[in-house]
Formats: C-alpha cells, structure tokens, sequence
C-alpha cells in the first residue's frame, strides 16, 4: 500500500517537475539558472512586493472560484467578473470623491456589486433555463473583454487620452501604499480579510453549510428543502462578487483607472488557486503567493533570460493537473470536486 | 439584401464556422460516450501552432495538418489517462487543459516561428471546374476548402456510426449508463478512449484548419473561444454530430455577418458587433438547452 502510494506520488511530482523543465531545455535555457533567478527575485528586494501585489487579487478570485466550486458549479468566468467589477467601480467613482474612508468602501462595494450582478445573471441562466454556467461564463469573458475596449475608448475614456485607458478615480478611492517604495497597497488587507470572511461562511454559517450540501450532493439539498434555485444565484453572485472586488482592488490599488488588458489571465490563474488549495479559504492566500511567485517572476525570467512569459500558463497546467491527480496517489484523503 | 452580399456571408460563414464544427463533429462522439472535454479549446490552440509550425517547416500544409492531427490524439490521450486511469474530474482536467495550451502554444511559437518572419504554406481551395461558376451556390459550396468536405464527410460518418453500428450503441450505451454497458461487457474505457481521441483529432483539425487555412499565420490565442463555442454547439445539437456540425456553421455566418456589419455600419463601435457571436452562444443555449437533461 504505501509503496504503491510513494511510487504514485512520485510520478505525480516527477510530472510535475519534468514538463516545465523540459520546456525550459527547449528554450535553450539552464534549469539551474533559472531556477536561482526566479527564487532569487521573488524573495529579493523588489521581488517580495510583486509577488504579494499578484497574489491579492488571485486571492480573492481564487476564493470565489473556490466558494462556488464547493456548491458545485464552475465558475470560469474570473476575468469577466473582473471587469465588471472595474467597470462597475469606475463608473461610480466619480461620486465618491471627497467622502474619505466611506467613498473607498463605497468604491470596493461597486467592485463586488459589478460582479456579482454577471454571477447573478449566469446562475440565473443555469436555474432558469438549465444553461451551462461553464459555457455561459466564458462566453460573458469575451463580451467583457468587448464591452470595456469600447468603454475605456468611448464614455469612460481619460478626457485626455494618450492610450486606451479610462478617466481617474478621485483620490479617496486610491487604496494606500502599505511599504513606501513598492507598489503593494491596501488591498492586501481587504483581500486577508475576506479570507476570513469567507473561512467563517464556509465553515460556520448556514449559508456556507447549504452551498458544500449543494455541491457535495445536490440530491439531498433538495431533499432537505433547501431553495436550491435561490442558493446556486446567490452562490454564483458571491463568487462573480469577489472576482468584481479583485477588479475595484486592482484599480484603486495600482492603477488608478482602467487600461487595456489588465487582470488578464487572472480568471484561469484564480482557478488554478482554488484547486491547489482544494477549496479551503484558509489555504488560498498561500496558493495565491505560488502563482504571485510564478507571474511576477515570470516576467523576470522574460526580462533577464529572454524566455517567454507564457512558460507560466505551462507550469500552472501543470500544477493543475498534478494536483487534481493527487487523490490516484493517496485515494483516502478527502479531495474537493 | 443583395445576392452577392448574401453569398459572400454564406461562403464567409462556411470558412469561419469550419474549426468550430471539425471540434464539434469530435466533441459530440466524445460526450456522446459520457466524457466532456472543455479542453478542446487548447488542444485546437496547441494544434494550430503545431499545424503552422509544421507547414513552415516541411513546406506542406498537409504534413502541417497531419502533424496538428498528431498533437491532437496526444493532448486527447493526455486527458483520457487523467480522466479514465487517474480519475481526475473531468472539467478540471479540461481546465488545465485549456491553459496548458494557451502556454505552450504561445511559448513554442515565440520561440520558433514568431521569432523570425516565417512563410507558411497554406492549402488552397480545391478547383471543381464548372461547378465553382454556377451562381449562388458555386462559391458557397463549392470554393470551399478540401477539409471542409472532409469535414461534412466526417460530420456524416459520425453520425452513422453512432446511431447505426453496433460500436455506436456501445458508444452510447457507455454514455447513458455506464454501469449497464459495463455488465454488458462492453469495454468502457476503451470505447471512451476512443472517443475522446477521435474528438482530439478533429480539435487538431479544427486548430489547423485555422492557421494553415484560414489565416496562413499563428497568432498567440488565436482560436479566441472557438473550442468552448464548439461546446456550446455540442450543447445545442444534443450530441448529435451533424447537427453540431451545422450549428457551427450558423456561428460562422454569424461572424461573417458581423464583420460585414462593420463594414456596413462604420459608425457603429466595432466591439458591440464582436461580441455577437458570443451572445448568440448565451442565447442559444438558454433557448435551446431547455429541456435537455443538466450537462454539468
């Protein structure tokens, strides 16, 4: 039994190790060198700062991802949810001015709101007309990503627009700078907090206890009387919520407005999050620093070694698959989805 | 509406359907055995960079094809190993699927062929003399590409194999009740393996039909949603091969229309026409996906 168990996590972790190597190799790059530049930035003088800057909002994406993946539905529809949430954010911005802490919770609130007003509309869509929250939240991705190129050049654009972006957030809105000289902000600790928030939903509300029934058999949630329609809207909204608060955080933490690409490819990296944190909120801020580690030093190894960013997509499938492998290799272990 | 401009959407709408409906033709014998596979989406981004990388190199768009084909069944038999042997959910499997391929696609392009200005071969239509000229349908149906008619010849055998051989009734014995096929002594993990590589050849079609076809060119993320639309046309076609095949089809013309839309109406935001495909996908399975038994 053991044995067997060793030699299968064994070759989970030998895949896992072998498949970013080889493309290292293909690139033509030392695996020592690469190594050493990625470790030595991401816990270097600048590098501990981005890592963290990442990490927030994958934090807060991965724990909506996580929370309706324990109901039982997948949301891949981050990046869109994201967007709302900026969109949403921004557009209200404006009206916030002048009124301090309040007009920055208000800013946030917009955030959640935006998102998960799309959650909303997608668990709706599933309950009502039995559509494919899977399908429908990538879809909404691409309308997303549509709908704010044509904001940030059109109604929402900067009156003085040297590039796509939108106007500014009035000061109020600006998550402060927590260690002068670096660009991590405030929004660490909104993201901490609802990590805790969400540990306490999980684990010690009705609510919580309804959506992991949900997921884990939705049979019996029936059963049990339970307002399963209400609970996968409400579900949908709160996940979608937190996506659109990572994109309100992103804004008033580093950009001050709305660009072009931004959180791109945070959706998918949310997703990966909440799986190797097998859903469990307490464990995705940690999950969240392993793919700050993977994006703020895969921009590094782009800078310095020239290898291509995208080498992070590679390595985070990689994990995914590994880590959704690991209950082959130790089948008694509880194992979300 | 004038002809020339509806024949020219019909013919457009053909061409941008036509990797959409390869994965869907794949994807719906896939299910149809009982094993999703959102990953197509990355496996048609890994095989249209392999497809584009292959006809550069060897100079044959056919090798090019054959080698998307290749990575195809690989990535497919990747996801059956994790799905079937290893028993990995198979949405997360395809999750990471979709993500792999957008790494290694874009990672291996910008290291060979986006590094340097590379010609790819592409395949020209096949010439069917006279029959090209006949007004209306001649440049509809007839100045298509030669996979396209593989396609359709697929699209059909698909289907014929599925509801008409006693291997189609295994296939989808194995998808509505595994449990009876198995005390059948159907070998149901063989009969899905099967199906999942059959969908990943066609995904590896689809993916080179794109760059070595339609564009001559791999551009990082090029297949833009293409997979999951080809998903939601499984969804729309109840599994149904050729109905998928055709529900493809209508996304296509409903991009060809939109692209002449922005020719038509300058003024109006292009984004707002982009985005109509997509919302064609949402509305279709709100409305066509009503009654069908939940799919995840």
């Amino acid at each position: 039994m053991i044995t067997t168990r060793l030699i299968r996590l064994g070759l989970i972790v030998g895949f896992a190790a072998l498949v970013p190597a080889v493309f290292v190799l293909l690139a033509g790059q030392s695996l020592w060198r690469v190594l050493t530049t990625l470790v030595l930035y991401a816990f270097g003088p600048q590098g501990w700062s981005e890592v963290l800057v990442h990490a927030i909002p994958l934090t807060l994406i991965g724990l909506g991802v996580a929370f309706a993946l324990r109901a039982g539905l997948f949301n891949i529809g981050g990046d869109g949810q994201f967007i709302a949430g900026t969109v949403v954010s921004v557009f209200f911005a404006p009206y916030f001015g002048g009124l301090g802490l309040v007009g920055l919770l208000a800013f946030l609130t917009c955030g959640f709101i935006g998102g998960a007003a799309l959650g909303a509309l997608v668990g709706y869509l599933r309950e009502r007309f039995n559509a494919s929250e899977i399908i429908v939240t990538i879809m909404f991705n691409y309308v997303a990503v549509q709908m704010v190129s044509y904001l940030i050049r059109g109604p929402m654009a900067d009156p003085m627009p040297f590039w796509p972006r939108s106007y500014m957030i009035p000061p109020d809105c600006i998550l402060p700078v927590l260690v002068p000289g670096t660009r991590l902000h405030a929004g660490l600790i909104v993201a901490l907090a609802m990590v805790i928030v969400f540990a306490i939903i999980q684990h010690r509300t009705v609510f919580g206890f309804q959506s992991l029934v949900l997921g884990a058999n939705p049979g019996a949630a029936i059963y049990a009387g339970f307002r399963v329609k209400a609970l996968t809207v409400l579900v949908m909204a709160v996940s979608g919520g937190l996506g659109g608060l990572a994109g309100a955080v992103e804004v008033g933490g580093l950009y001050q407005r709305i660009v072009d690409n931004m959180g791109e490819g945070f959706g998918l990296a949310g997703i990966a999050v909440a799986l190797i944190a097998r859903l469990e909120p307490i464990a995705i801020p940690f999950a969240a620093c392993l793919f700050g580690i993977f994006f703020a030093g895969g921009g590094a190894l782009q800078r310095e070694l020239a290898l291509p960013f995208p080498l992070v997509w590679i390595v985070e499938a990689t994990v995914i698959f590994a880590v959704a492998a690991l209950h082959w290799a130790l089948p008694d272990r509880k194992v979300a989805a | 509406m004038d002809l020339v401009l509806i024949t020219g959407i019909l013919a457009a709408g053909i061409r941008l359907g036509m990797p959409i409906a390869l994965a869907a033709i794949g994807e719906s014998v896939s299910e149809r055995s009982g094993i999703f596979n959102i990953g197509i989406e990355g496996i048609m981004l890994s095989a249209a960079f392999v497809g584009a990388w292959g006809s550069a190199g060897t100079g044959s768009p056919w090798l090019g094809i054959v080698f998307a084909m290749v990575i195809g069944l690989l990535l497919a038999g990747f996801h059956a190993l994790m799905v079937l042997v290893l028993g990995v959910n198979q949405f997360i499997s395809g999750i990471g699927m979709v993500i792999f391929g957008l790494g290694f696609s874009s990672f291996a392009a910008r290291l060979t062929i986006a590094a340097k200005p590379t010609s790819i071969p592409g395949l020209p239509a096949i010439d069917l003399g006279a029959l090209s000229n006949i007004p209306f349908i001649g440049p509809i149906l007839f100045g298509q590409s030669p996979l396209a008619f593989i396609a359709l010849v697929l699209a059909l055998a698909a289907g014929w194999v599925i509801n008409r051989t006693a291997f189609g009734l295994e296939i989808r014995a194995c998808g509505e009740g595994d449990e009876v096929a198995r005390a059948l002594a159907v070998p149901v993990n063989g009969r899905r393996t099967a199906c999942i590589l059959f969908g990943g050849l066609t995904a590896g079609l689809g993916g080179a039909y794109l760059s070595v076809v339609q564009v001559h060119a791999f551009v990082e993320n090029m297949v833009a949603g293409r997979g999951f639309l080809a998903v939601a046309c499984v969804m729309l076609g109840r599994r149904r091969p050729f109905i998928a095949f055709l529900s493809s089809l209508g996304f296509g013309i409903a991009e060809a229309t939109q692209i002449r839309l922005q020719t038509i109406y300058p003024d109006l935001p292009y984004q707002f026409l982009v985005i109509l495909p997509y919302l064609a996908a949402i509305v279709a399975l709100v409305i066509g996906h009503r009654n069908v038994e939940r799919s995840a």
